[in-house]
């Protein structure tokens, strides 16, 4: 299988204006990610993952460093992000907020039609059609955000912590939602998150990251069968390892900070 | 009706009885206080005569051309200093030394450069109604989450995109705070652009009023000032109802 996005020797340096100092957010980052799987970035709060995600985005420049997509064909964006806080458009309706990136593209407004229905199917969120987003619950609103997310078709989408700000029951049900949208569309995904359970839950290759700066630790193949279960033993103990390995981490991170 | 619909109606006829009940047993003098009764009667006669409907005529023109014209330049300065940076920048001494003086005070000014026609007053009221839309306007572009700009770059709008789709519509509920504001402030505004050197108006026709010590004619003018900005915060609240049915009241 050929190589859907390539990183190579990425480096992300920030200065700070008022101190003069300049801070390493990322180091060194060399990662292939490859079609249709879920490559999980995990990492404690300040390892850079955030930024990556928006240097592949394209929101960000890199400082140094390269990114490609070597079979990209003609200008589309290759990448959709869904963010933490959902950044819907407060004036829009679920459907407008779904068919913001095709409007933008000037996509036929026909067209936008079926997708937008196609895509509210999808994130089972039909008869919200004309809700607004301050009328919907956190989870709703992810939805939302990931419907939107998908009316590019993009080749990758891009997590930025999507369910931190939920509550427990609702982001387990997304968490199993995730699985079935990522297996349904054959989407590749590359989603950030501190959490490990998530990690376990839904990745197939997870990347753990160091933190200050933000390299690569380790890249862990999940070869578990799916659906999950974390009071299975196969995946306790991943996440065992995990939480020893992440522990160092957050630990290392600690002491340099004091 | 409920009870604290009667008690609001129980109020204001409760004041209007004992006033007019004050003059009618000679405790108040007309001369000072007209009563209620008089100041409808006056105002019945403003109006079949035509002198009132005239007047608020004169004055709505003034008033809306006023508005419009300072709504709009600041709307759009409001968002081009809010979205860009040098172009606040390039704003902010103005608007710093400018926004703080009364916009009233700036009218013999304007009647020197202007004379002493309708252009006087329209600018005096456009620029108080710039200001206050303006500031708004940038308070409101501002205030919009950057995470909404950087989705909207995501998902692929261009610059001009971003302008329109999301910051003209992020920055409208403070649009209409300084719409609001710039009404009240463009009613202020005629009145005292109409006291001096002018044949016609509302704020004309209750200081001729009061110059002839034709107090229930004054009263019938402040009257009329006061339903002109009920009448204008109706609209307004019609037309951002309309345009902005997803933020909540």
């Amino acid at each position: 299988m050929s190589v859907l996005l390539e990183l190579r020797d990425l480096g992300k340096v920030w200065s700070i204006a008022r101190t003069g100092e300049s801070v390493v957010a990322l180091e060194a980052i060399t990662l292939d990610v490859m079609p249709g799987e879920f490559l999980v970035l995990l990492g404690p709060s300040g390892c850079g993952k955030s930024t990556l995600l928006q240097i592949v985005a394209g929101l960000e420049k890199p400082t140094r460093g390269e990114i490609r997509f070597p079979d990209r064909n003609g200008s589309q964006k290759l990448t959709s992000m869904v963010f933490q806080e959902y950044a819907l458009f407060p004036w829009r309706t679920v459907t407008e907020n779904v068919v913001f990136g095709p409007e933008v593209r000037k996509v036929p407004a026909a067209e936008r039609e079926t997708t937008a229905r196609r895509l509210i199917d999808l994130v089972k969120l039909r008869g919200f059609e004309t809700r607004y987003p301050h009328e919907l619950s956190g989870g709703m609103r992810q939805r939302v955000a990931l419907a939107r997310a998908l009316a590019n078709d993009p080749a990758i989408l891009l997590f930025d912590e999507p369910l931190a700000a939920l509550d427990a029951q609702t982001r387990r049900v997304l968490q199993d939602e995730l699985a079935r949208i990522w297996a349904e569309t054959g989407k590749t995904f590359v989603y950030v998150t501190h959490s490990l359970q998530e990690a376990v839950l839904l990745g197939t290759r997870i990347v753990l990251m160091t933190a200050r700066p933000g390299r690569i630790k380790r890249v862990i193949e999940v070869r578990l069968p799916r659906p999950r279960s974390l009071t299975r033993r196969a995946e306790a103990e991943m996440l065992e390892t995990l939480d020893d390995l992440l522990r160092d981490e957050v630990k290392h991170a600690m002491e340099a900070e004091t | 009706m409920s009870p604290s619909l009667a008690r609001k109606i129980g109020s204001s006829l409760f004041i209007l009885v004992v006033w007019q009940a004050l003059v009618q047993t000679g405790n108040l003098n007309e001369l000072f206080l007209p009563a209620p009764l008089s100041v409808l009667k006056a105002m019945w006669a403003l109006t079949l005569s035509g002198r009132l409907p005239w007047a608020v005529l004169v004055s709505l023109n003034r008033v809306v051309q006023g508005f419009v014209y300072g709504a709009l330049a600041g709307i759009v300065l409001g968002l081009l200093a809010g979205a860009i940076g040098w172009v606040e920048d390039v704003l902010d001494p103005w608007i710093a030394s400018l926004y703080p003086i009364p916009k009233s005070a700036l009218f013999p000014l304007f009647l020197l450069w202007f004379g002493l026609g309708d252009p006087s007053k329209i600018i005096t009221i456009a620029v108080g109604v710039l200001f206050l839309v303006l500031v708004n306007t940038m308070t409101g572009v501002k205030s919009i989450n950057p995470l909404l700009v950087k989705a909207a770059l995501d998902l692929g709008a261009s610059r001009l995109q971003v302008f329109v789709k999301v910051i003209l519509p992020g920055a409208l509920p403070n649009i209409f705070t300084g719409l609001r504001l710039g009404a009240g402030m463009a009613l202020i505004l005629v009145f005292i652009t109409e006291i001096e050197a002018t044949k016609a108006g509302l704020g004309f026709l209750l200081w001729e009023s009061f110059q002839l010590l034709e107090t229930k004619d004054v009263f019938a003018g402040v009257v009329t000032f006061g339903l002109l900005g009920v009448a204008t915060t109706w609209v307004l609240q019609w037309i951002e109802r309309r345009t902005c049915p997803w933020a909540r009241r």
